[in-house]
């Protein structure tokens, strides 16, 4: 008993911080992410007996703290999808052109991606419009991405049809297009 | 002579959109790409449509832009955070409370 609170509270002590960041990182919201970072040494705290030694407590930690994340993510998203049909009607007209205010306009820089994503800025950029996304549609594409896994793998885990999915980040793309393009190159 | 040019846009459009898709639904399946794979038919269409739209070749190009941003994004590291000796002490009153 005695080790396990010498342990925990070293792990506090060290990792913390650098757990709070990652966390913060993926989830964007500092209370959220503090909550995150507290359930994870609670857990810790919990499953101590099994932690083996096989892999540093960092990793450990880390690995429980992934998995909150993940789940964080996946009640969010836990609510019913559904479709809004009308919302695309912003980016298309009824027989499905693009609304000219809507339409992709050529990103100058765009012939050299890798320097682009390398730009401090249009991380900003793209991050500050990822985080505009409503609920759902965040939820998803940030699942996604977190998870790595493939798109079938996703839509059993939030039950919806594939169609339906993506539809959904179908519509969260165009939002992102239009965003980053608004921000970015005007 | 500026009408029939008029009509001849529409009709084009018409055309286009039957045998070639919209591009509501041509962004649909360049997104669908990314993540499931498409059938023959619909990759032909989508190629179809692309080689006479340069809205939605553009749009391919910089959806893919966007897809590897947002995986560096999640991924990279995050920056450094200062301010958390309050939420050490909140987590270590918390594992006290646990063990009690």
């Amino acid at each position: 008993m005695n080790r396990k609170n010498n342990d925990l509270s070293a792990w506090v002590n060290n990792y913390t911080s650098e757990l709070y960041s990652w966390a913060l990182h993926k989830v964007s919201n500092d209370e959220t992410a503090a909550d995150l970072v507290q359930d994870t040494f609670l857990a810790a705290a919990e499953k101590f007996d099994s932690f083996k030694g096989d892999s540093s407590p960092k990793t450990w930690l880390y690995s429980i703290l992934n998995h909150k994340i993940i789940d964080y993510y996946r009640k969010k998203v836990n609510q019913p999808v559904q479709r809004e049909n009308q919302s695309f009607s912003l980016f298309f007209s009824d027989e499905g052109d693009w609304q000219e205010s809507r339409k992709p306009k050529s990103w100058h820089g765009q012939e050299d991606e890798q320097h682009l994503l390398d730009d401090h800025e249009f991380q900003e950029v793209l991050k500050k419009c990822l985080d505009a996304l409503p609920g759902k549609w965040g939820v998803c594409v940030k699942l996604k991405y977190l998870t790595e896994k493939s798109g079938d793998e996703i839509c059993q885990e939030l039950d919806i049809t594939p169609s339906n999915y993506w539809q959904i980040i179908h519509r969260a793309k165009l939002q992102l297009r239009d965003c980053v393009e608004k921000n970015w190159f005007n | 002579m500026k009408r029939i040019g008029l009509i001849d846009i529409d009709m084009k459009n018409k055309i286009m959109h039957f045998l070639f898709l919209s591009c509501l639904k041509a962004t649909e399946l360049i997104e669908k790409k990314l993540h499931f794979k498409l059938t023959i038919k619909e990759k032909i269409q989508l190629e179809l449509h692309k080689m006479m739209c340069d809205a939605c070749s553009m749009y391919e190009d910089q959806s893919e832009i966007i897809e590897e941003g947002i995986k560096k994004h999640l991924h990279g590291t995050p920056s450094e955070n200062g301010e958390t000796e309050k939420l050490k002490g909140q987590i270590k009153i918390k594992l006290q409370e646990h063990h009690h």
